[in-house]
């Protein structure tokens, strides 16, 4: 098991984002209906020198021949029975991927509005959903190019279009409505700064410590965080070994909701505090946070948007700085050093908050060992036009979510239906959930606001603030699992 | 004004206690229904809910019939559980999320009964993890266990073999289970529409296909609060 | 009239709290509870299509060949009718309960649930849900079941009927000691549709325990001390709202027209 791993055989979206310069992003949501061309289509693929059809793009380094344009594929569990999967190997795979997202919805928290029968179409009919084809590109015509290619093999059901953000440093001298929302989602953090990383290529010495994780984090077929368990490869091994699975999910961000709330929670702050708003804003403190003097409600909002999120705006952890953002991190180590934080008691950051309860790192957790062999990689991407809070708008925006792990079931949903809503992980927040992300309702919410003498303030009568609307399970197959596929026989 | 009951009317008001007609109904009767009209095996365990109460204090009823129907056997799989005490408190102190277990015998099955939180296939992964081996020993005394064994390189395949096995729990409204049965037969809830003089007929084909059944989901004193906010309140640790 | 107590059919309790000091202008908040713990229907539209439908019909007894049919047919025969009883809304309610999924439960409910051997041996719904907002300020979405101290205790339905022995029972019960009931409060969850009260909540929900009812005495003059009092389950004090359950507000104008009906007293602290 301690072979180097051929990066050639991986699909490149795995351990690694893609560059900062690749913005445009495009989703295509595809079925088999010539299984003939979905098979010549995914042949070629691999090698790429076909014309016509785009390589997909592997884990290997670029060096100096850095593309224009990344392809990669994802592949339900029907995608795998259209392209002609037999059934005993059908019947490997783990019961989170067979069943789908759809089915699953419930226990993920989609109800109400964001319930798997108001999913719009394509994910309306998750039987004909069968691919997930994902463009990186430059440029739009990069994308459209493709997109034209691939529709020659499959039939193209949906498409989504997003943006990647620039990967500058996010812990710079930015702010939220500076002008550069390339960097940001919506709710206007800086998002996906702190991912599992994976620094070494062989399984011969598992990562020990949460700087670097074991491969079989992410690829099946190595040793993960729990001592002595591997999640199941399916079978035959040139289909199931080193891919991984993808939770896709179309994120709906009500970004005037909850700018409008952070104005509700700060005039309940202010009239609710009195002697205690110390606590919670020095006197001046909104000059930390990077307002004037007496702009004490714009500074609230900031501070209650920080303690739900667990980061400020600009990407500063609570729990490094409580009572204001960081500003002036020079540079890039810097910043990655102050992101090795942790949640030892007493810690900062409010237990309740968005990216504690999603990575406990070193908190204690109810369920002990579990602090991050549930950790899994985040690739989000925004979608739909700017959202600017002074012309507020009710155009649907959100964000594209890929959530990558070696087990559906141990990582994406024992996060979402354990700890992010639930909150099990922490007998303070048992019962509620993710206020940024939750499945909330304004007559249940509630989130304890971490004063800095270390009592709390609860706010509550929050809504959702984002809804699902639609997603699915893929599996990502290794480049030779591609070639399996492209060969098989059957149907 | 009618007549009151003559006879004959006493006479069939009485033909469901009569052992003849109980006799007739469980050989003609009912397997005459399950063949037209057979219910799918219902999948056991709680159902997923939005309700975080619903994700507290869940029940497991898993039964497993033994290999070695006999003294000996019942004795064999006693003497499992005996020797694993150590290792089932560490579970308990470790996984941190279960409230009760308990293993019984009845009629040479080995029955593990727990109240744990949040979900399952979590709760029994970090039970493999810490306790793997009790598992191993327990499955090694049951019918289609060794399928599973080492439970440690088969996580996901024991996960669908408790579940397998774990009781399905009749919804608290009873009724609910038209829609399950509609559910599992992939048919839109409710179509065709369900008449409630069918629910009898319902509950015994449904009884059929699953001879074991959970009465609800449980009933609790003290219903919604988790294993640790009972723990911490009580200022015991978690 | 003939009341037929032993009859399967639900029971009510209203109470009222009466919670002004000495000397303040009276208020009061009114509790009205039932022994079926959810409605029939989600809203008012519904509910008069289910009124319409289930209005009785003529009652007869099952036929002996019927009923053998219904058992090959692993149903339940329909129950026989008590001596006297000649109307039923039998048929049509479970004809209703066929097409609308939401009143399945309560129509099988209603179908079984018997009589109590006592008033003070049933528990009683309040099935709707009320906002209560706590000390701190904290609004719940909450329902009330009042559940005796002593234990429900249903009457066995194979006994002869039965025609007035509950108010007797209860005047007797009392002369040997008090009755009680605890107030359980059953906080709802986000998941829980707050307005609809044909759907009652799991047995997951935290139960909250508020109090204890005693009931030591019958008033004497029931006319003047219980059937001309106006009970209304929108009358409700500081810290305890309605939900947006449209019965519930339904329900103001029925009891209203109820009142007159009865000539009950104007609600003497109406803020209408």
């Amino acid at each position: 098991m301690s072979k180097t791993l051929n990066l050639n055989e991986l699909q490149g979206n795995i351990l690694r984002g893609y560059r900062a310069d690749l913005t445009h992003v495009r989703y295509l949501l595809l079925e088999v209906v010539d299984l003939s061309d979905a098979r010549r289509f995914l042949a070629a693929s691999i090698e790429g020198v076909t014309p016509g059809v785009p390589k997909l793009t592997t884990a290997a380094h670029w060096a100096d021949k850095k593309p224009h344009m990344c392809f990669n594929i994802g592949v339900t569990y029907e995608g795998l029975k259209a392209l002609g999967t037999p059934a005993s190997s059908l019947a490997t795979f783990p019961i989170e991927f067979v069943e789908g997202m759809t089915h699953r919805s419930l226990k993920l928290g989609d109800f109400g509005p964001s319930a798997a029968n108001q999913w719009p179409a394509p994910f309306d009919r998750p039987d004909r959903l069968h691919l997930i084809a994902t463009i990186y590109a430059v440029d739009r015509s990069h994308l459209d190019e493709v997109q034209d290619q691939v529709a020659q093999a499959f039939s193209v059901l949906g498409v989504r279009d997003a943006r990647a953000r620039t990967d500058a440093n996010v812990l710079g001298p930015q702010y939220a409505g500076d002008g550069s929302p390339n960097n940001r989602v919506f709710f206007g953090y800086a998002d996906s700064i702190s991912q599992p990383k994976f620094n070494h290529l062989t399984d011969a010495q598992p990562a020990k410590t949460s700087d670097s994780s074991p491969l079989g984090t992410v690829l099946l077929g190595h040793p993960t965080r729990m001592e002595g368990v591997m999640f199941g490869v399916p079978s035959p091994k040139v289909l199931g070994l080193n891919g991984s699975f993808n939770a896709f999910r179309v994120l709906a961000q009500d970004a005037h909701g909850f700018e409008q709330y952070l104005d509700q929670a700060a005039e309940e702050l202010e009239r609710a505090l009195g002697d205690r708003m110390d606590q919670l804003l020095p006197v001046d403190g909104e000059l930390l946070i990077g307002f004037q003097k007496g702009q004490r409600r714009e500074a609230l909002r900031e501070i209650v948007a920080a303690q739900m999120c667990g980061r400020w705006r600009n990407g500063t952890p609570v729990a490094n700085s409580p009572s204001h953002p960081i500003f002036d991190i020079p540079n890039r180590d810097q910043a990655e050093a102050f992101n090795a934080f942790g949640y030892q008691a007493p810690s900062a950051c409010p237990v309740g908050a968005h990216i504690r309860r999603t990575n406990p790192r070193d908190g204690a957790v109810v369920q002990r060992g579990s602090n991050l062999s549930r950790q899994m990689v985040r690739r989000g991407m925004p979608y739909g036009p700017d959202f600017d809070a002074a012309k507020p708008d009710n155009e649907e925006r959100g964000l594209l979510g890929n959530f990558i792990g070696a087990n559906l079931g141990a990582q994406f949903e024992a996060v979402m239906c354990d700890w992010l809503n639930l909150g099990l992980l922490h007998p303070d927040i048992t019962g509620l959930n993710d206020p940024l992300i939750g499945a909330n309702t304004p007559e249940t919410s509630a989130f304890d606001l971490l004063l800095l003498d270390g009592t709390s303030y609860r706010l509550r009568g929050f809504p959702r603030f984002v809804q699902t609307r639609g997603g699915a399970y893929t599996f990502l197959p290794s480049l030779p699992a591609i070639e399996y596929l492209s060969k098989l026989k059957s149907r | 004004m009618a007549k009151g009951p003559g006879w004959f009317d006493r006479f069939v008001n009485d033909l469901p206690e009569r052992r003849w007609f109980q006799f007739l109904s469980n050989i003609v009767v009912v397997p005459f229904w399950a063949a037209i009209d057979p219910r799918p095996k219902l999948p056991g365990g709680a159902r997923p809910a939005v309700q975080p109460s619903e994700s507290l204090q869940r029940m497991m009823n898993l039964i497993m019939p033994l290999k070695n129907k006999s003294p000996v056997g019942r004795a064999m799989a006693a003497m499992v559980i005996s020797q694993n005490i150590d290792e089932i408190f560490t579970g308990l102190d470790n996984v941190g999320t279960i409230h009760f277990a308990r293993f019984i015998i009845i009629d040479d099955k080995l029955c593990m009964l727990s109240v744990y939180d949040g979900d399952f296939s979590n709760y029994i992964r970090d039970f493999i993890v810490a306790i793997g081996n009790v598992f191993d020993g327990i499955l090694s005394q049951v019918e289609d266990g060794d399928d599973v064994i080492p439970t440690r390189d088969n996580v996901e395949k024991f996960i669908d073999w408790v579940h397998d096995r774990d009781l399905f729990q009749l919804p608290d409204f009873a009724t609910d289970i038209f829609a399950l049965q509609d559910a599992a037969m992939n048919r839109p809830a409710g179509s065709p529409p369900h008449s409630l003089d069918e629910l009898p007929r319902a509950m015994i084909l449904q009884l059929k296909a699953n001879p074991n059944f959970s009465l609800g989901g449980g009933y609790r004193g003290y219903a919604g609060f988790s294993v640790a906010q009972i723990r911490q309140k009580f200022g015991l640790g978690w | 009239m003939a009341q037929h107590d032993s009859w399967s059919d639900p029971r009510g309790l209203a109470a009222r709290f009466h919670l002004s000091k000495e000397g303040e202008p009276e208020i009061a908040t009114d509790l009205i509870a039932m022994t079926l713990p959810e409605y029939f229907t989600p809203t008012v539209d519904t509910f008069l299509a289910f009124a319409e439908m289930a209005k009785p019909t003529p009652y007869r007894r099952e036929s002996a060949w019927r009923k053998i049919w219904d058992l090959l047919n692993l149903k339940i025969p329909q129950p026989d009718p008590y001596p006297g009883e000649i109307i039923s809304p039998y048929e049509g309610a479970m004809d209703y309960a066929r097409s609308n999924d939401f009143s399945k439960y309560s129509i099988y409910q209603v179908s079984m649930i018997g009589a109590p051997v006592s008033y003070a041996r049933a528990a009683y719904h309040a099935v709707h849900t009320f906002i209560v907002t706590g000390q701190d300020g904290t609004r719940r979405w909450v329902r009330f079941t009042w559940t005796p101290t002593v234990g429900v205790l249903p009457r066995d339905q194979n006994e002869k009927p039965q025609d007035h022995y509950l108010a007797h029972e209860l005047r007797h019960r009392l002369s040997k000691g008090a009755v009680e009931f605890c107030l359980m409060m059953v906080i709802g969850e986000v998941g829980d549709d707050f307005a609809d009260s044909s759907r009652a909540w799991g047995s997951q929900r935290q139960r909250v325990n508020m109090g204890t009812l005693t009931l030591d005495k019958i008033a004497e003059d029931q006319l003047a001390d219980c059937e001309h009092i106006s009970f209304n389950p929108m009358r409700l004090i500081d810290g305890i709202e309605a939900s947006d359950d449209p019965l519930l507000r339904a329900r103001l104008e029925t009891y209203e027209a109820s009142r007159k009906a009865r000539d009950g007293a104007v609600c003497p602290f109406s803020r209408s």
